[in-house]
């Protein structure tokens, strides 16, 4: 068994990343897919801090930190920028968090995407405010707690369906991915890269810190986020064409993933119970809408 | 390689927060309390495997294409590996964790695969280390006779081999026939041994024309005459003619002797040499063959492919039945009086003990009655023993000759090994018993002590590779990398013709197969280079060469432990730090 | 060529001449003219810029930063709210060190609405690090776009260039506007030595402890500082060229005046027609044009003042709690000069009131016939 995935590597060592962050990992994988030829924007977020201190940078590629609610519109300047020099081909990869995506830069992104300026968006989302010490977003999903959703009163909403949202601007290109499948992250990004236009990747990040997680357990939490059909990985194109990339082994429990977070022990097993019937709704439809004829596999082994 | 760096004044600095240091500076490596190391666990078909095989690691070399390396690696441990490929019981693929995912690896068909490549590299001498003048005799051609002569000639010792017999081989040759073992596989494994130099002289039989004199003339002596003596019926008209007994029957047709069978031919007993008699005596041209045996099916100790081999010829079994009566006629043999049998409480071996039942006695035609019940060490030559210039007869223990982990006999400088010492009964229990016994004669001649062998039901290392003892079990795995994927089976010659000849009745598997079957394998605690853990490594911190030489950088490495949690096959351990430090 | 056109044109013709090749912008009253006429060049090719149409102010100066970072020159103008919502951005590029220059068409912040004329807006940038040009005339308008991005490009930090609403915005007055080779002679292509460059791995505006931030704002002052020296020189330069010279002030009848008016902007054109009424009856009155705020050249302010015996700073803006925020700074300018001139500061106009030069000369009036004024601020033809 071995990987099919690029030597090259353009995130160094010494980032400040939290043992077994998934972000950095996330980035490890986007670098490996665009190679050297790539502008990499930082939106404010744990990132800002995981690249490094002044004079110092962990990414390989250039870097522009940039703030919190300009994550599309940077990078439509920078894009515009670059291609005034002449520079045409190099990819503008837009790195944003949660927050700075499904709050506060949903204006900015929104905005960008319509435009269908040319540029990969990618939100890391570790599912709340983490580098300010885990206060909620609107990606923080329904029972977490969080210091600003305490276990009295654990987060009442859904999460935000971002995927939704910019399948709805008509993009060329949108999909999921997670560091636990750096193959299909990879690929994802690739086929990003060779569309022009705007495309938006939603990474599932661990966040051993604000999940209250093992360090260790990283990839089995982004794994079993995957097979317990929490975060399924899928890509839409044009926002009509849905098609799952990996289909899960076999399906297990969200329980398993569940119950491997602090932020998630208070729930009751009846909680949970609600938690795996949305999930089940949320995977069937995404099944009926998602192009079954190009699915890898006997789709029904998958039940 | 300093990656600091600093501004002594603001004329030094750029006009805007640029960044051009790389966080190299940052020896994240500080923050760790644990840290992974890369450390090779025991994998359960390693165990098992009673010559002592490294099997997680060749599968890995012929997952790799490297065909002679493999072969190679099973030369350190076993000169048989085109023996054992084919007649082997294969207890490793008994403990393989593949059993769980669409069945256990092939490892005998690997085996018999790199044993088979033509244009073998011939096996490794070592760099000599025989002190001047030490000699070993060995008594016995058998596995482990040769094993043990094998090993040590490889050390440079000089060495000579006693059989009893005209022909090399012991049991692999008079009593497995050919058409499980080709002999052109034997003779040239055999043949590779002799090429390091091993005398061998046929013809002489201890007791008779070798005496115990002859080996005083050696410094060490490795006596390995396994079991040659058929258990006896003990039934009335066993001694009619027509009754030969399974070894004696299986020597005759393994050595080329003329054998009459008739056609009618019953075999007694449930085990290998029953199922070998019995498949012999249809080739040779009876017309029916019966296995009579006193348990059910589930209770033979025959291999299970064996048995189902013999039923696929046509072999008739009857179960639950023993003879106790031979029927005689003008002192020949012409039916056979059995009583049927019904399984009681458990008996000593755990297995249920057949009791006959009253009334049940019912006769069977039969012209040829071959008992194979079991064998035992013929071990006539210990009348002669003392007298023969040694002081003392060598003590036995359970009808087998006495011996310690260090395969050490009663006498100092006499080691004793395989069948007749051990009783496991398999070719590769006799190579792992010779081994054991040439690095025990080595470790004797050099005058170092023979303490620390590893106990007898477990097996010996000719080139032991640094392996955590703790054994990887399925429930150890990391399955999410893992898929269920089916067992090649082998072809084998259709029933109603092999059974006409000796020719080979098992295809190996083709390259392909064996590609399949490496792969397959999860190398249970064995790194196979796999890059699990250089791809999900965080801080980029393992690095490696051509899949393989992980390295840890633990400048960097933060102790996350996900390299540890991902290792589908658990190579890589997390270890407190304060125990590095002391 | 002579152009009679609206002051938003006359940024725009600049814009073009100053081969801008990114621009970012959001419509805001009265400011709007200034991109749409932009967006007309880039379509027809006129102009080779791109023209990225964002969906907020903020992302207008993200933008901006953004195109300005990978190394191209880069424009965007606005107003008011726009300008407020910018105001992180503001920093950002400024701190930055992108010679980035936005026009900003002075008009009143709400609430309520009101699209008119007042400076407040770009004042309250004051501290965001960004240099700031008043113009009074349209073709002012124009010659300190091109002005602006030299020295922005020479001294790396933003220029905000402010004309007032309507008054400039949307009069037309006849502009010369330069020729192309001439004006690229004073305003070569730029070639920034920090960019986004492939194959130069660097991160730019990451984390900076306090190790460093400290030296990072002196070098911007030092180069803040610095710019009041480039202002004079490239204003010299294009006066060479172009026969219109441009300096960090512009005095009017100042030599032996002994009240003198301070002004900016739109104001300063009414007032200097009531400066020559005040001379023709024999009163020594005399103006001092505010041209650059930031830097604010407090030395050539003390120079231009010392001898007046009375200063009136006309302020269409407000402070809350301070007053005037051109007066404040003109008396930190006097401050430490042996018999400074009294200052009165007059708050006018605000919310787009017309200042006519009946409005003058009661701020003179007033002036005269005072020794000091009555208040820390005296409210101009507020109805009480």
């Amino acid at each position: 068994m071995s990987y099919d995935v690029s030597e090259s590597e353009l995130l160094a060592s010494g980032h400040v990343a939290c043992p077994g962050c998934g972000a950095p990992m996330a980035v490890r994988y986007a670098l490996k897919a665009l190679g050297e030829n790539t502008v990499l924007i930082v939106v404010a977020s744990c990132w800002s801090i995981i690249a490094g201190p002044f004079p110092y940078t962990a990414a390989q590629v250039p870097l522009l930190h940039t703030l919190f609610a300009t994550g599309g519109s940077v990078a439509s300047g920078v894009k515009a920028g670059l291609e005034a020099r002449g520079l045409q081909d190099t990819t503008v990869l837009t790195l944003a968090g949660d927050g700075g995506t499904f709050d506060i830069g949903i204006q900015a992104l929104s905005a960008a995407v319509e435009r269908n300026e040319d540029f990969i968006y990618m939100c890391y989302d570790n599912e709340a405010y983490m580098n300010t010490g885990i206060q909620r977003s609107s990606a923080t999903p329904w029972g977490a707690w969080t210091t600003t959703t305490p276990v009295k009163h654990p987060k009442d909403q859904p999460k935000k369906d971002m995927v939704a949202i910019m399948a709805a601007h008509r993009i060329p290109y949108t999909a999921t991915a997670t560091i636990a499948y750096p193959e299909d992250l990879i690929r994802k990004v690739q086929k990003a890269k060779s569309i022009r236009g705007s495309k938006f990747l939603h990474v599932l990040a661990p966040c051993p810190s604000g999940w209250k997680s093992e360090p260790s357990q990283s990839v089995l939490l982004s794994r079993l986020a995957v097979e317990s059909c929490i975060f399924p990985l899928y890509e839409v194109e044009h926002g009509e064409e849905y098609r799952i990339t990996v289909w899960p082994k076999a399906r297990v429990p969200v329980q398993k993933y569940l119950r491997l977070q602090g932020r998630f022990a208070h729930l009751r097993d009846e909680d949970i119970g609600r938690i795996q019937e949305n999930v089940d709704d949320e995977w069937q439809k995404l099944v009926t809408r998602s192009d079954r004829a190009k699915a890898p596999g006997n789709v029904d082994q998958a039940f | 390689m300093t990656y600091q760096i600093s501004f002594r004044n603001e004329g030094e600095m750029p006009d805007l927060p640029v960044s051009s240091g790389t966080t190299l500076y940052n020896t994240t490596g500080t923050w760790r309390y644990v840290r992974p190391v890369y450390r090779n666990k025991t994998s359960p078909c390693n165990v098992a495997c009673p010559a002592g095989e490294d099997i997680a690691q060749y599968l890995g070399l012929v997952a790799k294409g490297k065909y002679q390396e493999a072969r190679l690696r099973i030369l350190e441990e076993n000169p048989f590996p085109g023996v054992c490929g084919r007649v082997c019981p294969h207890p490793c693929e008994s403990e393989c964790n593949r059993a769980e995912l669409g069945g256990s690896i092939s490892i005998h068909m690997v085996e018999r695969f790199l044993a088979d490549l033509a244009g073998g590299a011939p096996v490794q001498r070592l760099p000599s280390n025989a002190p001047a003048g030490a000699t070993v005799a060995i008594v016995g051609s058998g596995p482990a006779g040769l094993s043990c002569a094998y090993q040590l000639a490889r050390r440079g010792y000089p060495v000579t081999v006693f059989e009893a017999w005209d022909d090399l081989g012991g049991t692999m040759r008079l009593g497995i026939p050919a058409y499980r073992l080709p002999r052109h596989v034997l003779d040239a494994e055999i043949a590779a041994i002799a090429r390091l130099g091993v005398e061998m002289c046929t013809g002489r039989r201890l007791g008779d024309n070798l005496s115990t004199a002859d080996l005083r003339a050696f410094s060490a002596v490795f006596l390995a005459v396994g079991q040659q003596k058929s258990r006896a019926l003990e039934v009335a008209g066993e001694d009619a003619q027509g009754v030969v007994a399974g070894l004696d029957f299986l020597r005759r047709v393994n050595l080329g002797m003329p054998v009459e069978v008739g056609a009618r031919v019953a075999v007694v007993g449930g085990g290998n040499t029953a199922m070998d008699a019995a498949r012999a005596a249809l080739r040779l041209g009876a017309q029916t063959v019966t296995v009579l045996y006193r348990r059910s099916r589930y209770e033979m100790p025959a291999i299970a492919e064996e048995v189902q081999e013999a039923q696929d010829e046509g072999i008739c079994f009857e179960f639950l039945t023993t003879p106790v009566r031979v029927l005689t006629e003008d002192g020949a043999i012409r039916g056979l009086q059995c009583v049927r049998m019904q399984l009681g409480a458990p008996d000593g071996t755990g297995r249920r003990r057949p009791e006959p039942l009253a009334g049940s006695e019912y006769t069977l035609n039969v012209d040829v009655l071959i008992p194979a019940l079991g064998q035992e060490a013929d071990l006539a030559f210990l009348e002669h023993w003392a007298g023969g210039g040694l002081a003392q007869t060598l003590s036995m223990a359970n009808g087998l000759l006495e011996t310690d982990a260090a395969a050490q006999s009663s006498q100092t400088g006499i080691f004793v090994g395989g069948d007749s010492a051990t009783g496991f009964g398999t070719v590769a229990h006799a190579v792992g018993s010779g081994k054991r016994a040439a690095l025990a004669i080595d470790r004797y001649l050099h005058g170092e002590d023979l303490n620390g062998f590893p106990a007898l039901d477990q097996h010996v290392h000719a080139a032991p590779r640094d392996l955590d003892p703790a054994v990887v079990r399925f429930a150890d795995l990391n399955l999410a990398y893992f898929e269920e994927l089916p067992r090649p089976e082998p072809k084998q010659r259709p029933a109603i013709e092999r059974k006409r000849d000796f020719a080979e009745v098992t295809d190996g598997l083709d390259e392909q197969q064996v590609q399949q079957e490496a792969h397959r394998c999860f190398s249970c605690g064995t790194c196979n280079g796999c890059d699990t853990c250089w791809l999900y490594c965080p801080d980029v911190s393992i690095s490696r060469v051509d899949h393989s030489d992980y390295q840890v950088n633990y400048d960097y490495c933060k102790g996350c432990g996900i390299c540890a949690q991902e290792c589908p096959r658990r190579a890589i351990v997390m270890e407190e730090e304060l125990k590095w430090k002391k | 060529m002579e152009k009679v056109i609206m002051g938003n044109h006359a940024v725009s013709f600049g814009v073009q001449l100053a081969r801008v090749q990114v621009i970012a912008a959001y419509p805001i009253t009265p400011q709007t003219q200034i991109v749409e006429m932009l967006s007309e060049l880039c379509a027809d090719g006129r102009l080779a810029a791109k023209f990225i149409k964002v969906e907020s102010e903020h992302s207008v100066m993200a933008a901006v930063v953004g195109a300005s970072i990978a190394g191209a020159r880069a424009f965007t103008a606005t107003s008011s709210h726009g300008l407020a919502l910018m105001h992180e951005v503001l920093h950002w590029a400024a701190g930055g060190r992108l010679p980035i220059v936005a026009a900003n068409v002075n008009r009143t912040l709400g609430p309520g609405w009101n699209v008119w004329t007042e400076q407040t807006d770009s004042l309250a940038q004051r501290d965001t690090g960004w240099m700031q040009l008043y113009c009074e005339t349209n073709q002012e308008a124009l010659d300190l776009v091109l002005l602006a991005y030299r020295v922005a490009e020479k001294v790396l930090l933003p220029v905000m260039l402010v004309l007032d609403a309507f008054f400039l915005s949307h009069t037309m007055e006849p502009v010369d506007v330069p020729e192309q080779a001439l004006v690229d002679r004073f305003l070569p292509s730029f070639e920034p030595q920090y960019k986004l460059q492939p194959g130069e791995p660097c991160s730019f505006y990451g984390l900076v402890t306090p190790e460093y931030y400290m030296e990072l704002r002196h070098k911007m002052h030092l180069a803040m500082q610095s710019a009041l020296a480039e202002i004079t020189a490239a204003g010299n330069e294009f006066g060479r060229l172009f026969g219109r010279y441009y300096g960090l002030l512009e005095p009017y009848r100042l030599e032996d005046a002994d009240v003198v008016l301070v002004t900016s902007g739109s104001i300063t054109g009414t007032s200097r027609v009531v400066v020559d009424e005040w001379r023709a009856r024999g009163h020594k009155v005399g103006l001092l044009k505010m041209r650059v705020f930031r830097p604010f050249p407090f030395a050539a302010v003390r120079q231009a003042l010392a001898h007046a015996k009375k200063v009136a700073v006309l302020d269409r803006d407000i402070s809350q709690g301070l007053g005037g925020i051109w007066a404040s700074e003109t008396k930190g300018a006097l401050y430490g000069v042996a018999e400074p001139p009294v200052v009165f500061p007059f708050i006018i106009g605000l919310g787009g009131r017309d200042v006519t030069p009946e409005s003058i000369h009661k701020v003179l009036d007033y002036t005269v016939a005072h020794d000091a004024p009555e208040d820390d601020t005296v409210w101009m033809e507020v109805k009480r």
